[in-house]
């Protein structure tokens, strides 16, 4: 490696220094006032750390805005559309990655597209839809357009995994007499089982951070889900700071933690393909 | 080499996931194609008027508003991610301690639901306490408080930073991965050649990271053409409809003023755009994933 000079090591550290603090800046604030009292919250002069640390604010959240059903209602939509999801799209992955068939390019182009069309423009057809059926304005609604986000997704994410398990595995496991059917639940799931892990968990953060189509679709208190509860802390231009904070603390704890878990499939998911 | 069972299984294997996207994606795409092309609102049968809500939105002055709004918000936002993004995989990229440690740190902001990032932010602009202009004003940097949100521009300079913010990792994760493929011997020859920081950086360094950062960015464009959450929960596309984009613009006109028709027609007409850059990444995706 090259000789270190002094000045270049200023500058790496400094700007990590300054895109640290630009990073992390706002996700402190967001800490610390969830742990003030309503008056140290209005205080003119903010207070860089709580004076009295305390919990008033989850209190609220939890006793007056019945913020742990908003919880529970994201925690169903989101388990329940990402296993559908997963246990669905690994079929379809692993035929779009290891078998060859008439309209493959054509149907991977479109699970490519179904991916990326974005969700400001599908959210009146599926609004309309959930209405139709009468799902509309319940949890329900919600499991049954969500996978329009999730199993594009996921069956994209997979194909690249299947991609990366070397076909003699396969036919080795076919000559010594497996059948396909066996070979898939033995031996292809098996080894893509991480993958299936990576995506499963971001299949889940991506429901449990949706806004737009929850908008749309519940306007039942009692099927909100956690964005929807959050949005709701606003009434006309009072913002009740401390619950909102707090909530936010719990939105983002769990998604937190299971990006630590997957922080090395992270990249390859993302920007699937364009990598490579 | 293609055999009928081939064809039949694979088929078989898919069913699920294409059965519910046509039922779930394309059937009402279609059918809201359709009904731009009538002057359909909630709770009222639709009635075919033919081009009539296109040619209102062509002749209203608010849509081309929106739309020149989209294209400031789209362009400034994704060139900062994607200068930001680039410093980041640079710094990450060097030899430095608890390297994945900040890796982890740096990403966080794109990890946390966009509505988390949008409330803490608000808060941080807030003109009640908010602690924006309290160190502003504490450093001298301006010597009165400034209303984030409250006049159109500096809105609109608001709602991108936020964007930015929560964007960055996601670019410097992609650039740091492109990076790390360059091998480090090309480096110590081009050094031994006397070839300084620059000029490496310009001859090596960016034409080896070229395809994963267009990549990168054209997929961000993507995304931020059609933001919603960031710019609704901020600003309502206020004030003064100054950050007002086409997607407020399309969920306003659909679900405060009831015309779907008309908000259908608004994303109908962000589609061209948005289907070339979809086909830029199917392209490349698809050729390189092969």
């Amino acid at each position: 490696m090259e000789h270190k000079s002094t000045g270049r090591q200023i500058l790496v550290y400094g700007t990590l220094a300054v895109m640290l603090v630009f990073a992390l800046f706002p996700l402190y604030w967001m800490l610390n006032t969830s742990f003030k009292s309503q008056g140290e919250i209005y205080n003119l002069t903010p207070t860089f750390w709580p004076k009295d640390f305390g919990w008033e604010a989850y209190d609220k959240l939890i006793t007056e805005k019945g913020f742990l059903g908003n919880v529970r209602n994201s925690l169903l939509v989101s388990l329940a559309v990402s296993v559908f999801s997963i246990s669905v799209s690994m079929f379809a992955a692993y035929a779009i990655s290891k078998l060859n068939f008439k309209g493959r390019s054509f149907i991977s182009r479109g699970i490519l597209y179904a991916y990326l069309m974005p969700r400001a423009v599908l959210f009146i057809p599926l609004y309309m839809l959930v209405s139709a059926i009468g799902v509309n304005n319940s949890v329900y609604g919600l499991m049954l357009i969500y996978p329009t986000i999730t199993i594009p997704y996921a069956t994209w994410m997979l194909i690249s995994y299947f991609k990366s398990i070397p076909v003699e595995i396969e036919e080795a496991a076919m000559i010594d007499g497996c059948s396909r059917g066996r070979t898939l639940r033995s031996i292809i799931f098996p080894l893509a089982a991480p993958g299936l892990a990576a995506t499963f968990i971001f299949s889940f953060t991506l429901c449990w951070s949706e806004y737009l189509y929850a908008l749309v679709v519940v306007t039942k208190s009692a099927d909100k889900t956690i964005t929807l509860g959050l949005s709701e802390m606003i009434v006309g231009d009072v913002f009740a700071w401390g619950p909102l904070m707090g909530g936010s603390i719990i939105a983002s704890i769990p998604v937190i933690i299971m990006y630590l878990f997957t922080s090395k499939y992270m990249v390859s998911g993302m920007t699937v393909g364009g990598v490579k | 080499m293609r055999t009928a069972s081939d064809n039949k299984l694979a088929y078989l294997l898919m069913s699920p996931v294409l059965v519910y996207l046509l039922a779930v994606m394309v059937l009402p795409f279609g059918w809201a194609l359709y009904l731009s092309f009538t002057n359909k609102v909630v709770g009222m049968p639709a009635v075919f008027t033919g081009l009539k809500n296109y040619a209102e939105l062509v002749q209203d002055s608010l849509f081309w508003k929106a739309a020149w709004n989209t294209l400031i918000f789209t362009a400034a936002a994704v060139f900062f991610k994607t200068v930001f993004g680039m410093i980041m995989g640079l710094v990450l990229n060097e030899n430095i301690i608890f390297r994945n440690l900040f890796r982890v740190l740096l990403f966080l902001p794109w990890t946390i639901p966009t509505i988390v990032s949008v409330f803490t932010w608000q808060w941080i602009y807030s003109d009640v306490g908010g602690v924006l202009n309290f160190l502003l004003l504490k450093l001298h940097l301006t010597d009165r408080p400034l209303g984030w949100l409250a006049t159109p521009d500096l809105a609109m300079f608001s709602v991108i930073l936020v964007n930015v913010w929560r964007g960055i990792p996601f670019m410097g994760i992609a650039i740091l991965a492109g990076l790390q493929t360059i091998s480090k011997d090309i480096y110590e020859a081009a050094m031994l050649d006397g070839a300084g920081a620059v000029k490496r950086f310009i001859h090596m360094t960016l034409p080896s990271v070229r395809e994963v950062t267009i990549m990168a960015a054209v997929m961000t464009t993507i995304w931020t053409l059609n933001d919603f959450e960031i710019i609704w929960l901020l600003t309502r596309g206020g004030p003064s409809n100054g950050t007002q984009v086409l997607s407020t613009l399309s969920y306003t006109i659909g679900f405060l003023n009831m015309s779907l028709g008309k908000a259908i027609a608004i994303a109908i007409m962000t589609m061209p755009p948005l289907i070339l850059l979809i086909n830029y990444v199917t392209k490349r995706s698809l050729t390189s994933g092969d």
